[in-house]
């Protein structure tokens, strides 16, 4: 029995996990797909708090690197212990007291002039401290609904939203949103954009100009633009703003709304970059909307699939590729690919829907 | 730049001096036809003697007070039926239905009401311009784009504040077109509601001249309302409105 010594180790009582009881054991050797990190993930959501799950591996990397990784991001408690060339994970889960974000039960019901469209059906979504959650799905899968709903633009017609332990009833500065283009203030200078929150909350000027010309460094606008008018900024350097309009109130949950949709491919790329550099520096809870799945698995620890005619969650998808993560890079790759068949079914299967209603009609 | 002043000024110098070569055929008596020395020799003497001067004054006087009253109400009218929907279906419909009375039809009313007096002048004034502000106002904020106001909601912004620091600067393009507006509109009016009213502004002047048969004065005091109309039309709010557009990306 070798001790890998992999652990996070901070009290007796983790010192000692492969220990104590484990409340469940599964055996996952020879597991390849699903990958048996999302085996491990899916039986963790089962446990209770402070149950203990031992997983059987024969898999090098989940063992040494993925499941480390999770447990680290979720800070539960870990430890690897390698036997008769086998690994025993045993992993411990804390629920947190509290979740950043609780989405329970949530369904939106739009009324137009055709009838009810139904954009969202009883969703439930769970973003503890510090996750950074993709939400990718086809266009009318209420993805952007449900971040409306969580900044409290608007109300779900059914269920609730924690944010932080209280329940959403409005918007609030704690969920600040960056949207697509187009929201920055364009008769305000730069600079007095990225104020304008701290201004409303009364914040004293020579504070408010430090923090805003602090963020508007991390997010790397040149110092010649603070000045500038909006309309004289380019599309990146926008965004750039946007950004920095938002973490300025450092909110608990960042909600981001496409926003580099709008871009090119290079700008996007560069944006990219600085937003993974400015989350593994910050570990923001951040809440990514997106129709582009390379950019959801380039960004994200979990990436969330939305499938529409009724919008709700299809499949979750755990990121576990190291950080900063490069578009070239064969992980990236290969996730994208997976949850893009992943939508594709989903896309074909209702265009097969609607060939049957037609052959009914013409039948 | 210079050759358009150069178009300019050679284009008025004929005008002037078609005007002075026709008048020296001596067609018509000078009560009819005017020369142009003969204006600028009762322009001249108007302001030497203040005539025209008090005329201003007293014109303006009356412009500023009622356009004064008028973008206080306007404004707060606007931006309440811009956001008020049931404002909007009844008191926004009957602001239009003004909108399209020309302003010195108010003039009868407005006579009967305040007699022919000082009031009468304010009216016509306010009711001139108002409605040019209240629509102008209006359509600012009914298109201030909604992801402003749902930025700055995210942003912490509510009730008043939303007021104040989004729709208002907002929609500030449009609601300096209402003033604009409105101002050309209460000083045609008043200038058409002074000919009526014997109280000393440049309107009445245009009437003395007419009453005194002095086609000098008629002339001179038309010059003097086209270059107040011109200053304050195109080096005041053309200039703030060019600004605004610039700053806000419009142009």
């Amino acid at each position: 029995m070798t001790d890998l010594g992999l652990e996070s180790g901070q009290t007796e009582e983790l010192r000692n996990l492969h220990e104590l009881k484990p409340s469940k054991i599964i055996d996952i050797r020879g597991a390849i797909c699903p990958h048996p990190l999302n085996i491990i993930r899916d039986t963790i959501i089962n446990l209770g708090d402070r149950e203990i799950l031992q997983a059987i591996c024969d898999h090098e990397p989940t063992a040494k690197e993925n499941a480390p990784r999770l447990c680290i991001r979720r800070s539960y408690p870990y430890r690897v212990i390698e036997k008769n060339g086998l690994w025993h994970i045993f992993i411990q889960k804390i629920e947190k007291t509290q979740p950043r974000l609780r989405v329970l039960n949530v369904s939106k019901v739009f009324k137009t002039n055709h009838g009810k469209v139904i954009a969202l059906d009883n969703v439930n979504l769970t973003i503890q401290e510090g996750e950074f959650v993709c939400i990718v799905g086809p266009s009318g899968c209420g993805k952007s609904t449900l971040l409306n709903l969580t900044a409290g633009l608007d109300k779900p017609t059914q269920g609730e939203i924690w944010s932080n332990g209280n329940r959403v009833s409005g918007p609030g500065s704690e969920r600040v949103v960056v949207f697509q283009e187009g929201a920055l203030f364009p008769w305000l200078t730069v600079i007095d954009n990225v104020e304008f929150g701290l201004k409303l909350r009364k914040v004293a000027p020579e504070i408010r100009r430090t923090l805003a010309l602090d963020y508007l460094k991390l997010v790397g606008l040149d110092e010649k633009f603070h000045n500038s008018f909006i309309h004289q900024l380019s599309g990146g350097m926008k965004q750039r703003v946007a950004l920095a309009r938002a973490l300025v109130m450092e909110p608990a949950i960042l909600l981001m709304d496409e926003p580099f949709a709008a871009l090119d491919v290079y700008t996007r790329e560069t944006l990219h970059e600085e937003l993974q550099n400015i989350w593994i520096e910050s570990h923001k809870t951040i809440v990514f909307v997106t129709h582009n799945v390379q950019e959801a698995v380039l960004l994200g620890d979990r990436v969330i699939v939305f499938a529409r005619n009724p919008g709700r969650i299809k499949s979750e998808y755990e990121i576990d590729i190291a950080r900063p993560r490069k578009i070239d890079h064969p992980e990236v790759f290969l996730n994208t690919k997976w949850i893009t068949d992943d939508l594709k079914e989903e896309l074909e299967g209702q265009l097969q829907y609607k060939t049957n209603e037609k052959e009914v009609v013409y039948g | 730049m210079s050759k358009r002043l150069i178009k300019l000024i050679l284009f008025y110098l004929i005008l002037v001096g078609l005007w002075q070569g026709l008048a020296s055929l001596k067609l018509w008596p000078e009560y009819i036809f005017p020369t142009p020395v003969g204006v600028l020799k009762t322009l001249v003497t108007g302001f030497e003697d203040k005539t025209f001067i008090i005329g201003i004054l007293i014109s303006m006087k009356r412009l500023l007070i009622g356009y004064g009253i008028s973008i206080v109400v306007g404004l707060c009218v606007g931006l309440l039926i811009g956001r008020i929907k049931t404002l909007d279906e009844t008191v926004g419909s009957l602001v239009l239905g003004f909108q399209a009375l020309p302003s010195i039809c108010w003039l009868p009313i407005a006579l009967l009401w305040f007699g022919l007096s000082e009031s009468a002048m304010l009216a016509i004034v306010i009711l001139g311009s108002l409605f040019s502000i209240i629509i102008g106002a209006d359509t600012g904020v009914k298109n201030v784009p909604p992801i402003y106001i749902r930025a700055a909601r995210t942003m912490g912004a509510s009730g008043l504040q939303l007021y104040t620091k989004v729709i208002i600067p907002a929609a500030l393009p449009s609601i300096i077109s209402g003033f604009k507006q409105g101002w050309s509109f209460a000083w045609r009016s008043l200038m058409a509601a002074e000919l009526l009213y014997v109280g000393l502004g440049l309107g009445h002047l245009l009437m003395m001249g007419r009453e005194l048969n002095d086609m000098n004065l008629v002339i001179a005091v038309m010059i003097v309302i086209i270059i107040i109309g011109i200053v304050v039309d195109r080096l005041i709010f053309a200039k703030i409105e060019s600004r605004v557009r610039e700053r806000w990306g419009l142009v």
